[in-house]
């Protein structure tokens, strides 16, 4: 099946009603019988006895989109999914909210795990995506991903 | 002939967000202008993208391309 390439990006954090909409949104979808979650959270990570307070997230947009419908092929290929949906935060998002979530869902659980699980790794590792931790007193370092 | 270069991450703390260099004509020389311009750069790890095409060796530029410098990727 031919996918047309999707926009993952929110303008600023993933709110828990998004998340929740989209779970309820696969209650119709009975062939499904196990999803799995992943969902990233700004950290406020405390550096020189100064706290980050929120990330401000920005991406070569264009490059992104299609490095993505790259991955999502790639992912579709490889495991048994039904469904997977990638969403990723722009903007400013605080300490405490969500910036990424990440959600497979197929008919038997370890398809969607493995799947999930993959994606994340290659969505920090090959996304053109860069975060800035932003500080209480207005000073910024650039975010280093592990 | 004109490049139109846009930066992202760390590297816009050094040279804005945004670049438009003259007679450029392939990436090497690319790289020792921006140098050139902004010597804190050489500390900086990067990567070229040409039209969105992450590069590895010296390639030619044409007019209008869009070069992108990225450093390293930070998301999720």
């Amino acid at each position: 099946m031919e996918r047309k390439p999707k926009n993952i990006f929110v303008q600023g954090a993933i709110e828990a009603v998004f998340i929740a909409d989209s779970i309820q949104k696969h209650s119709s979808k009975t062939n499904i019988g196990g999803h799995s979650i992943f969902l990233g959270q700004v950290r406020a990570d405390k550096i020189d006895e100064k706290e980050v307070v929120a990330i401000e997230y920005t991406a070569y947009e264009e490059m992104a989109l299609e490095k993505m419908h790259v991955i999502r092929e790639e992912i579709f290929a490889k495991y048994n999914l039904t469904c997977m949906h990638v969403h990723h935060s722009l903007g400013k998002v605080s300490a405490g909210e969500i910036c990424l979530f990440v959600f497979t869902s197929s008919a038997h659980r370890k398809a969607a795990m493995e799947a999930c699980n993959e994606l994340v790794e290659r969505i920090k590792a090959e996304l053109p995506i860069w975060g800035k931790e932003l500080f209480a007193d207005e000073s910024h370092q650039w975010k280093i991903n592990q | 002939m004109a490049i139109n270069i846009v930066i992202f991450g760390s590297l816009t703390d050094i040279t804005g967000s945004t670049l438009q260099l003259e007679n450029i004509a392939d990436t090497n020389a690319l790289v020792s202008e921006l140098n050139n311009r902004y010597p804190v750069l050489v500390n900086s790890k990067f990567m070229i993208a040409v039209n969105k095409k992450m590069i590895d060796t010296n390639t030619p530029l044409n007019n209008n391309d869009t070069i992108a410098l990225l450093p390293p990727f930070s998301g999720g």
